[in-house]
């Protein structure tokens, strides 16, 4: 599997900084209160290795879900992607409920609050899918955000098993709370081939070599 | 009505379509009867024409990202409650209806357009807060039964370690008397263990003669609901007689009726055996143990009206000590008080066990002698005590003798009350002094 040349990573990351800047700007003037987005580390996974990276990021015998909000881009040309937002269940409840100013403990999220955890997996998303737009100078028309909650292991079983993963590791902190979560573009192989070739040129990197590929 | 108003009207959900220069295109019925304008009103105007100025500029900025970019995005009612003026349906109502919106972007005819969704969600978020009223409740109920449930823990450590600790004996019962508690305390009284004797009604360890009086006491008090109090003796298994003192008062259950009894075991043997010596105090003489004067003229009446019911004799006798004082003189008090109490037994030992014997006075005694026989019988007991008495009586140091004077009075021959008898008696034993000392003067002659 291919992966990213740093200069290449650094390029994404950076495009990826500015929109979620913007993101966490529209969450704080939406709450009135002060919301940071972390600086993204980004990496390339094929689907059985991030599954096994978020199985491992947790104490064992934990089986706290995930909530993930998906929408899916179809841009002009066949390419398409999933874009994801994976949050712990149990936390990104915590910053929902805030944003809300309700502590009432209530197991399982409402549907108002998977509304409001909609939208802010929207935001996350479209900001972070106008970097993408950018890249590739096309259109990428989306769908609304669905929520889900699973456990880590079914997280992504409506997926195949040969998709490319581009994984962005993002962190939001607000108040006291802290939540890391994980932005994902699922693509096809031909996708992320024709993804690869569109960030090289547009970054004016020269073409992928070996020697300066990331350990 | 074109086909596509058609199955805008039929739907239960606001629909607004915006052309790619973000005029109304579709305003379906759902959002006529909540704007309070028609869609031939709106059509061709913009959001903000339609609305005025008061919508949420959040609804421009992601219908501006749709038609812009493609892309869709979804208000929520959690982060922007109300943001278009629509009101429920039929009515005055200045409130806006709460809403969330879904924002697409829709391309046909070739034209990228925008459309909004518009849902009602007043019904979710009452039955959201209802929800949460409901948890919120749940959650103090759960804290105020788990505040009670320490609560109850400590007060039933506190009566636990007060049982532990107290002075008396503990005991819980049900109504049948088989124990179903006992303290440390009370199992040391007892002398058992509560295991090895809770399927035994207590009253069943008692002595047998006490068994019926105490189970009789315990059914009343059972039937009438009062307190049960009863002293009873009771033999330890290690064998010390005790006497016991129980106290109990009836335990309702939830339906009010009797469950058992709680209460207290003390053992009273001490204050019994005070008790009883006490009572033999107050009756008789310190020095001899016989009868006082006080208590002998109580039997002293007492065997007088038995005597009239049955028409039987009574005898009562007075003895004098002659020269007594002589004794006291010569050899001291200390010697009086041997012959005091040798005399006594001499006398008790003369007489039948159901005859009374008394110190009278300092050196008087009397006696009374029930269901007397003959006269001869009579003078034969007299014989007998002048006989007894006036043996020597060995006071360490020497022997001494004493003589008596007995006199006599009988029921009813010299009377037929006490103080007649005892007049009788009195001048009888006088006499009689008064011839032993004619007689001792004589002989001295």
């Amino acid at each position: 599997m291919r992966t990213f040349s740093e200069l290449e990573l650094d390029a994404l990351t950076e495009a990826f900084n500015l929109s979620l800047g913007e993101a966490a700007a529209t969450f704080s003037s939406i709450v009135r209160e002060e919301i940071e987005l972390s600086v993204p580390t980004i990496e390339i996974l094929s689907r059985d290795e991030l599954i096994e990276r978020l199985e491992s990021g947790r104490p064992a015998g934990a089986d706290e879900r995930l909530c993930r909000i998906n929408q899916h881009f179809n841009a002009a040309g066949g390419f398409q992607t999933d874009a994801l937002l994976l949050f712990p269940e149990h936390g990104s409840l915590e910053i929902v409920r805030r944003m809300l100013g309700d502590d009432t403990p209530i197991q399982h999220i409402t549907e108002l609050e998977q509304d409001a955890l909609a939208e802010i997996g929207n935001i996350v998303i479209n900001s972070c899918m106008s970097s993408l737009a950018n890249l590739f100078g096309t259109e990428m028309i989306g769908s609304l955000p669905r929520v889900q909650s699973r456990t880590a292991a079914t997280l992504l079983d409506d997926k195949n098993a040969s998709d490319v993963i581009l994984v962005a590791r993002i962190g939001m902190t607000m108040a006291a709370y802290n939540l890391s979560g994980f932005v994902l573009f699922i693509m096809n192989v031909p996708s992320i081939e024709s993804f690869m070739a569109q960030v090289s040129r547009l970054f004016n990197l020269p073409e992928h070599d070996g020697s300066q590929a990331r350990p | 009505m074109s086909f596509q108003s058609l199955l805008g009207n039929s739907v239960d959900i606001g629909l607004i379509l915006l052309d790619s220069s973000g005029k109304i295109r579709l305003w379906n019925h759902w959002i006529e009867q909540r704007a309070k304008r028609s869609a031939a009103q709106a059509g061709g105007l913009t959001l903000t024409q339609a609305f005025g100025e008061r919508i949420d500029p959040r609804v421009a900025l992601v219908v501006r990202e749709a038609i812009d970019f493609g892309w869709s995005g979804r208000l929520s009612h959690a982060l922007h409650p109300m943001p278009l003026p629509l009101f429920p349906p039929g009515g005055e109502h200045s409130e806006r209806m709460k809403q969330s919106i879904d924002i697409t972007a829709v391309d046909c005819d070739d034209a990228r357009h925008c459309l909004l969704q518009i849902r009602d969600v007043t019904e979710t978020v009452r039955r959201e807060a209802l929800l949460k009223q409901q948890a919120r409740q749940l959650r103090s109920d759960l804290q105020s039964l788990s505040r009670a449930q320490i609560e109850l823990q400590r007060s039933e450590m506190r009566f636990r370690e007060l049982a532990r600790q107290a002075p008396a004996g503990l005991f819980e019962a049900d109504s049948q008397a088989c124990c179903t508690f006992l303290n440390e305390r009370c199992e040391h009284i007892l002398g058992n263990r509560l295991d090895d004797v809770d399927d035994t009604p207590w009253i069943d360890l008692l002595p047998v003669g006490e068994q019926a009086r105490v189970r009789t006491s315990w059914r009343l008090a059972v039937e009438s609901a009062t307190r049960f109090a009863e002293e009873f003796r009771y033999t330890r298994p290690d064998g010390k007689q005790l006497w016991m003192r129980a106290e109990a008062g009836p335990l309702r259950d939830q339906y009010g009726s009797i469950s058992g009894f709680i209460g207290t075991m003390v053992d009273v043997t001490e204050f019994h055996e005070r008790a009883s010596r006490n009572e033999f105090r107050a009756n008789h003489d310190g020095l001899t143990s016989l009868l006082n004067r006080d208590r002998f003229e109580r039997h002293l009446r007492a065997a007088l009206s038995g005597a009239r019911e049955v028409s039987d004799r009574v005898a009562l006798l007075f003895i004098d000590l002659d020269h007594f004082k002589q004794i006291n003189d010569t050899h001291g008090h200390q010697a009086g008080d041997i012959v005091l109490k040798a005399i006594a037994a001499r006398v008790r030992r003369v007489v039948r066990s159901d005859d009374m014997v008394a110190r009278y006075g300092g050196d008087e005694f009397a006696v009374l002698l029930n269901g007397i026989g003959d006269e001869t019988a009579l003078h034969g007991i007299i014989a007998k005590i002048t006989q007894a008495v006036a043996m020597p009586i060995n006071l360490g140091s020497c022997h001494v003798r004493i003589g008596s004077s007995i006199g006599m009075a009988v029921y009813p021959d010299h009377g037929d009350d006490p103080a007649s008898l005892l007049t009788h008696a009195d001048k009888a034993m006088y006499s009689a002094k008064r011839g032993r000392c004619e007689q001792a003067l004589s002989s001295q002659t």
